[in-house]
């Protein structure tokens, strides 16, 4: 302990890492209501570290090129020591980090966190979900077994709907008429290259944003005097008299990530089949397509949308409307009241908008 | 002091907690990084004894590095490892001069794989080679 405290002195009397303590750990206030969802944020930074790590590892012995690309993805599963572990961690963080997004969004929408002086933390969150889809999206074609190829195909062959452009998008993007071996190079390009620092940017312009404007108090179960922001200049909301981050929060912290590795490991040792289905363990076949193919559990209500109306153009349109106004929802809900059950237009809409976009996903799991 | 006991208590079993999470983290991906044990390779090669004319050598692949067959002016085949003692480099055969030279640092090793000129420490171990029946088996 002497030897930590004489090293810790020795970079406080050079960097003033006490000060750097004090200032963002320690000494950084906290409404004295704030709840474990707020704590969803640290768990995706957990979960995005986490991809980057296994992804990196993955690099190491995948090979993009459609001739190899399924035997280095076999090869890592079935003959690498614990290759099976990496991948798997991968894949099926791919996925919990969509769910706990959803969460993340789901939490901020009824604490009415979105709410002005908090649109750029919205739009930058909203983007990142955007983001996190397309890497999703381009990750799920790498590993070129039968799902990768055909949900590609499906998936990217919808944009072909979209007036003038539409066949040229389609083609831009899979670099041919096809999906092929140049579909492959573009997605892998984005998927480890682009997408990655994107959403890396964006998660530090996420938490600039966020550190600027100050956190903000839950709607309930505090005793905080509430002073809305005028909106005529800058002013950072701070918690006097609130809790430290450090150590308090910090545990929250902790205990919602250990929650989220223990749902994550279980899911990883006890149903490692889920992410899969048996078309995952055939490689790409270009002259054969196989029957129900499907994309992943989150764009089910997508392809059912597609599916339900008679003009694809039609069911793009819905999508984007409802895209474009969950992404502007700061802007068209201007009422300062943040507390979910005295907005009750809004709870009537988040409800039904949640059990509707359930719906379409059974129906098209089911249809 | 019984809080500041029980305090420690807790830190030390946080600290040996975070510990064992780690090395169960690493030791994985230690393994998934180590490379594959894949034997000795091959320790048997032949050729054809036309195969080699007088004053020329062939490179080939011996127990997993590689290899060099030199026939000499004198006539008899001679089998020696075709890495550099220096640093790891392959030696390439000089015809005009009948000796090897290694391009990365301007080490010389005459036929035989005895050093001649440069920082090579030690000469090119050699590799047994026999001669029968029109065949030169190396190893």
């Amino acid at each position: 302990m002497a030897l930590f405290t004489k090293v810790y002195d020795w970079i406080d009397l050079r960097i003033g890492a006490r000060e750097i303590v004090k200032k963002e750990l320690t000494g950084y206030l906290l409404p004295r209501n704030i709840n474990e969802w707020y704590s969803l944020g640290s768990v995706l930074l957990v979960i995005f570290t986490l991809q980057i790590v296994t992804g990196l590892l993955l690099l190491v012995y995948y090979v993009p090129d459609a001739e190899k690309a399924f035997k280095s993805v076999s090869y890592i599963m079935n003959e690498l020591p614990y290759g099976w572990l990496i991948r798997l961690c991968h894949a099926v963080g791919s996925n919990m980090m969509v769910a706990v997004l959803f969460m993340h969004m789901l939490s901020t929408l009824f604490m009415g966190s979105y709410k002005s002086p908090r649109e750029l933390n919205w739009l930058t969150g909203f983007t990142l979900f955007a983001i996190v889809q397309g890497i999703s999206l381009t990750g799920y074609l790498l590993p070129w077994s039968q799902l990768s190829f055909w949900a590609t195909t499906v998936a990217t062959n919808s944009m072909s709907a979209i007036p003038v452009v539409g066949q040229f998008l389609v083609e831009f993007l899979r670099g041919g008429k096809l999906v092929g071996p140049s579909t492959l190079g573009r997605f892998f390009a984005l998927h480890v290259g682009l997408l990655p620092v994107l959403i890396a940017a964006l998660i530090g312009l996420h938490l600039f944003v966020l550190k600027r404007t100050g956190i903000s108090t839950p709607p309930f179960g505090g005793t905080e005097p509430t002073r809305p922001w005028p909106g005529d200049s800058y002013r950072h909301q701070s918690h006097p008299g609130g809790i430290p981050f450090f150590p308090n929060y910090a545990l929250t912290d902790l205990t919602s990530i250990s929650i989220y590795f223990a749902v994550f490991f279980a899911v990883v040792f006890f149903g490692p089949n889920l992410p899969f289905t048996p078309d995952s363990f055939v490689p790409a076949d270009p002259f054969k397509t196989p029957a129900h193919i499907k994309p992943e559990w989150y764009f089910l209500a997508n392809y059912q949308i597609l599916k339900i109306f008679p003009s694809e153009l039609l069911g793009l349109m819905v999508q984007a409307a409802a895209m474009t106004f969950v992404a502007l929802l700061p802007f068209i809900d201007r009422s300062p009241e943040r507390h979910p059950l005295r907005r009750p237009l809004f709870l009537t809409l988040a409800i039904g908008g949640i059990l509707l976009w359930g719906a379409l996903t059974i129906w098209g799991h089911y249809s | 002091m019984e809080i500041e006991g029980r305090r420690k208590f807790l830190g030390v079993c946080l600290a040996g907690a975070s510990v064992a999470a780690a090395a169960a983290a690493a030791y994985p991906v230690f393994r998934y990084l180590s490379p594959p044990s894949r034997g000795p390779g091959i320790e048997k090669v032949a050729f054809a004894d036309t195969d080699l004319a007088e004053g020329e050598a062939k490179f080939f692949e011996y127990a997993g590095a590689t290899a060099v067959l030199v026939r000499t002016k004198t006539g008899e085949p001679v089998a020696l490892s075709a890495v550099c003692t220096h640093l790891g480099c392959i030696v390439q055969w000089v015809k005009s001069s009948q000796s090897f030279l290694c391009p990365c640092h301007a080490g010389q090793f005459a036929a035989d794989g005895t050093v001649l000129a440069g920082p090579p420490p030690k000469p090119l171990p050699t590799i047994p080679v026999t001669v029968a029946e029109g065949k030169i088996t190396v190893g």
